[in-house]
């Protein structure tokens, strides 16, 4: 008996001993690749909330967030605590061989922990379903519409007249750093439409500071209203597809920069005359040669065109892919080089014919503003 | 054995066809351990590759593309030829033994049931050499699984859609086989009050899948003639419906997440009882909430669709919420077991603790999801990949592990190392708290699920590096696993028939049983004969 009780207090040493072993070594590890500890354990503390609300929406989801999370913290607390009570109180002392009392249950327990669990999962269904009535609504009633229309692998805002049927201007670029993004009025309520091709794949709106997201369905039209905090004006919240939707998912990001309602006003009504205004005749009878161009399946088709130094020429670009965004702009050297040229964006099926001012020998990237995955070289000799 | 006269090579090659040609319920619940334990390792391996990417922002390891079939992989690895099928094998070995009977009811379809599992996995395997395997993820959601540009147009979803056909077939006659053995196959006096929570998650788990399975297959054969001849069930550019295909897929994997972690309750079930020398806390009301989960399970799928707009949101929130409360007492139940009793602390016990503090927080996050507004803001993030491993990892794994240290002795006739044993507790505990601890958090500021590349202002540098360097602290406690399966097989110490003192019927035969397994059987008047047999009635009192 002796000798199994000296082996059994060696293993719990052992036990002990690989345990601390462990931890010390994972710190090691943490500060080795430079990783700031303590850093680290204040956002595991302060991270297990949502991010702040941005929209009078989201700030009654974090509400109802902290009920829930309250709730659940507590009975966290009681459980965990009596589960890990329990193993250390009750643990079988060395060489006790008699049983312990043989007590099969106790109804009144049995009730105790059916009803009050009930109790309290009631309690958080009606919360929830309160709140729920009020953050997911669409009323035909607000003043700015927009429509996001999701696609592989881009997004592009089409913002809607009063009946929310025309498209007054439509935003290719989805982010603020390409001068697009979706613009809302801070302070006013939006009515967003989603859409996407019902040849395309399924995609989800999800704006994390608006504690909210929705999914985008081929053959379906949904809608939600949002209300950016009017004090949240200037703003930037970034936005992404949260739907798997092929290889390039992770890639289909995009801005919503909030402005304050006029400047909204102002500059919606720029671009709707910016689109309105009657575009550029075309140069007839362009001078210089014409380099072809074409993109299918979110690649271009020609990944190396050259062009020639010192003299105007014409890009025939055409978008094969059906009701996806395109273009053609060229950047020198690297796709992340100087940006000399930018055509401009537009849904497949089309073909449009760019002018290109002269440009000097070297070498360039031709990369679509849209899809940063689509790139081909430019030669210019 | 040593009186045999062939030779040595003959006779390793005749042990060898007798595991392969077996009918043994015995040798086929440890055939189906060890096919489950290789996919669990295959499995791990995708995982590390997913975490290896993620570790640092930026695609350096794999691309998008191969990303994608990573985490696909991984799921449908550890979903279909892990977990499930490693339940399903430790029910095969411990129904029979507990209710009494020799056998399964039908021991070829047994076979059968078996041998489709690797050749289900290989099919999967082979989408790697096929160019490219499924890559919609485990869902495989309509239309990115339909054959066109930018989607699946590749073989490997449809291997994937013939494997997961097979394994569901196995599952079905798995689960007939289980009924009828428990219906019809107890020993006298074992009447269904008297059996082992063990069969009771394993009974109420066949009802699931004989119910379930059927739909997803359903699923997958419109998908795939979708996909091969031209239809257009899924396809809403052609008069299909992309909702559908959710509908169909989570009536079945609703349910199949209540079959992922009954049968590993019911380990818990059978662990903890013995190791505090008490029995099992409310025996009745823990099978009522069983067969109460089995049941609210199929009211609740479409809490996976909560943001698709397209449910009626307030049924499936309610009948979410509600299956708390018959998990709640399971919980209550197992705590009020230890309590006041005499905790062994062996390395079957651990897991089962390991079980209960961290299948408690993937009870809890639950109710978030649940809460319909709540869900809005965290679906489809990490923070959903963080609850499904503290109820998957956290709860099944931790349950296998717990029953693999429980049985083993009963499978093999050797102790595993209890040493080793601790230590790889303790090495898993604090891995996979490190792996998806972090990941709520993440999920939180709005990391999306599924995406192969993050941007390094986004703010999740930290907690994705910690997340992958928990990662490899599962993959090193899992090496030792296998070095202390090594160890023990080769040189554990000598079992006996009942080494932790047990309470059911396996423990009253020989380890490792023989052919049809009992001699004679010891009187059943409850549900612990054996302990019965060692103490007496007296004990009762």
């Amino acid at each position: 008996m002796s000798s199994s009780r000296r082996s059994r207090s060696r293993e719990t040493a052992v036990f002990a001993l690989a345990v601390g072993a462990l931890i010390i070594g994972v710190s090691l590890i943490l500060l080795f690749y430079g990783a700031n500890v303590l850093k680290a354990g204040n956002e595991i503390l302060t991270g297990l909330y949502p991010p702040i609300a941005v929209t009078t929406q989201g700030a009654e989801v974090r509400n109802l967030y902290t009920v829930i999370f309250l709730i659940a913290v507590a009975i966290f607390l009681v459980v965990e605590g009596l589960i890990i009570w329990t193993v250390i109180r009750y643990r079988r002392k060395p060489g006790d061989v008699t049983l312990p009392p043989q007590t099969h249950g106790n109804n009144i327990a049995e009730f105790v922990w059916t009803v009050v669990p009930t109790i309290i999962v009631i309690f958080m269904f009606i919360v929830s379903w309160q709140t729920l009535n009020s953050v997911d609504v669409s009323s035909s009633s607000a003043q700015t519409k927009i429509r996001a229309v999701a696609g592989q692998f881009q997004w592009t805002f089409e913002y809607l007249d009063q009946t929310g049927t025309k498209v007054e201007y439509t935003e290719f670029q989805s982010l603020v750093a390409k001068g697009g993004g979706m613009y809302v009025p801070a302070g006013r309520t939006v009515q967003l439409q989603l859409f996407v091709s019902p040849k395309d794949v399924i995609h989800a709106f999800y704006v994390p500071q608006f504690l909210f997201k929705r999914d985008v369905v081929p053959g379906r039209t949904t809608s939600f209203d949002f209300t950016v905090d009017a004090a949240d004006a200037g703003q930037t919240f970034r936005g992404q597809c949260a739907e798997l939707c092929g290889t390039l998912h992770s890639t289909m990001l995009f801005d919503v920069k909030a402005v304050t309602a006029p400047e909204f006003d102002t500059w919606l009504a720029g671009k709707v005359a910016e689109a309105n205004a009657t575009p550029a005749p075309a140069q007839s009878g362009a001078v210089g040669e014409t380099v072809h161009i074409s993109a299918s399946g979110i690649k271009y088709e020609q990944t190396d065109v050259s062009a020639k130094a010192g003299a105007p020429f014409q890009i025939e670009f055409e978008n094969k892919d059906a009701g996806t965004p395109h273009n053609v702009s060229i950047h020198q050297g690297s796709p992340t080089g100087t940006e000399v040229f930018q055509g401009a964006i537009f849904n497949g099926v089309a073909t449009k014919d760019y002018e290109v001012k002269a440009l000097d020998a070297g070498t360039y990237s031709f990369v679509c503003t849209v899809h940063p995955t689509m790139i081909g070289t430019l030669t210019v000799k | 054995m040593a009186t045999t006269t062939l030779t040595p090579a003959a006779s390793r090659y005749s042990a060898l066809y007798s595991w392969l040609t077996t009918t043994d319920h015995k040798k086929i619940g440890i055939m189906y351990v060890v096919n489950s334990f290789i996919f669990f390792f295959i499995g791990g391996l995708l995982a590390l590759g997913v975490r290896t990417e993620l570790a640092q922002p930026g695609l350096q390891f794999v691309t998008a593309a191969t990303y994608n079939e990573l985490f696909t992989m991984h799921a449908t690895f550890m979903i279909f030829l892990f977990v499930i099928p490693m339940l399903a094998g430790f029910g095969n070995y411990v129904v029979p033994l507990q209710i009494g009977a020799p056998d399964m009811a039908f021991p070829r379809v047994n076979a059968l049931s078996l041998w489709m599992l690797p050749l289900a996995g290989i099919l999967l395997l082979l989408g790697f050499v096929t160019g490219g395997t499924a890559a919609a993820g485990w869902t495989s959601y309509a239309p990115l699984s339909e054959d066109r540009p930018l989607a699946a147009v590749g073989a490997g979803q449809d291997l994937w859609i013939v494997a997961l056909v097979l394994i569901g077939t196995s599952s079905i006659l798995g689960a007939i086989n289980f009924l009828v053995t428990i219906f019809k196959m107890r020993a006298p006096g074992m009447t269904l009050f008297r059996m082992p929570i063990m069969v009771w998650t394993v009974l109420v788990t066949s009802v699931l899948v004989l119910m379930a399975t059927p739909v997803i297959t359903s699923a997958l054969i419109m998908l795939f003639i979708d996909r091969n001849y031209g239809g257009a069930f899924f396809d809403p550019s052609r008069g299909g419906d992309a909702i559908l295909y959710q509908n169909i897929f989570w009536f079945y994997s609703h349910p199949a997440v209540y079959v992922m972690i009954l049968p590993a309750m019911g380990m818990v079930s059978e662990i903890l009882p013995v190791f505090s020398r008490k029995p099992l806390f409310g025996y009745k009301a823990f099978i009522f909430a069983t067969a109460a989960i089995g049941a609210l399970g199929f009211s609740v799928w479409a809490h996976h669709m909560f943001t698709t707009g397209a449910v009626y949101l307030p049924f499936f929130s309610i009948m979410t919420f509600l299956i708390a409360i018959p998990t709640g007492v399971k919980m209550f139940n197992w705590v009020f077991t230890m309590w006041r009793g005499q905790l062994m602390l062996k390395t079957p016990l651990l897991f089962a603790i390991g079980f209960l503090t961290m299948f408690l927080i993937g009870g809890i996050n639950g109710a978030f999801s649940a809460s319909v507004p709540v869900d809005f803001a965290l679906h489809d993030t990490y923070w959903v990949v963080a609850h499904l491993h503290y109820v998957l990892f956290g709860g099944s794994v931790f349950g296998v592990m717990g029953g693999f240290y429980y049985w083993f002795p009963k499978m093999t006739g050797r102790m595993m190392n209890e040493t080793v044993g601790k230590v790889q507790f303790a090495v898993m505990f604090i891995g996979f708290n490190m792996t998806f601890f972090p990941m709520h958090e993440l999920g939180l500021a709005g990391m999306p699920r599924r995406i192969a590349d993050y941007s390094s202002t986004a703010g999740w540098n930290d907690l994705n590096l910690l997340a992958t360097i928990g990662g490899f602290t599962i993959a090193f406690s899992m090496l030792l696993f296998l070095w202390n399966v090594f160890l023990s097989l080769r040189s554990g110490p000598v079992a006996g028939d009942d080494p932790w003192e047990g309470n059911t019927l396996e423990w009253a035969t020989t380890s490792p049983p023989p052919a049809y397994n009992f001699d004679h059987l010891p009187e059943i008047r409850s549900e612990r004969p054996v302990f019965d047999a060692r103490w007496g009635r007296v004990a009762e009192h």
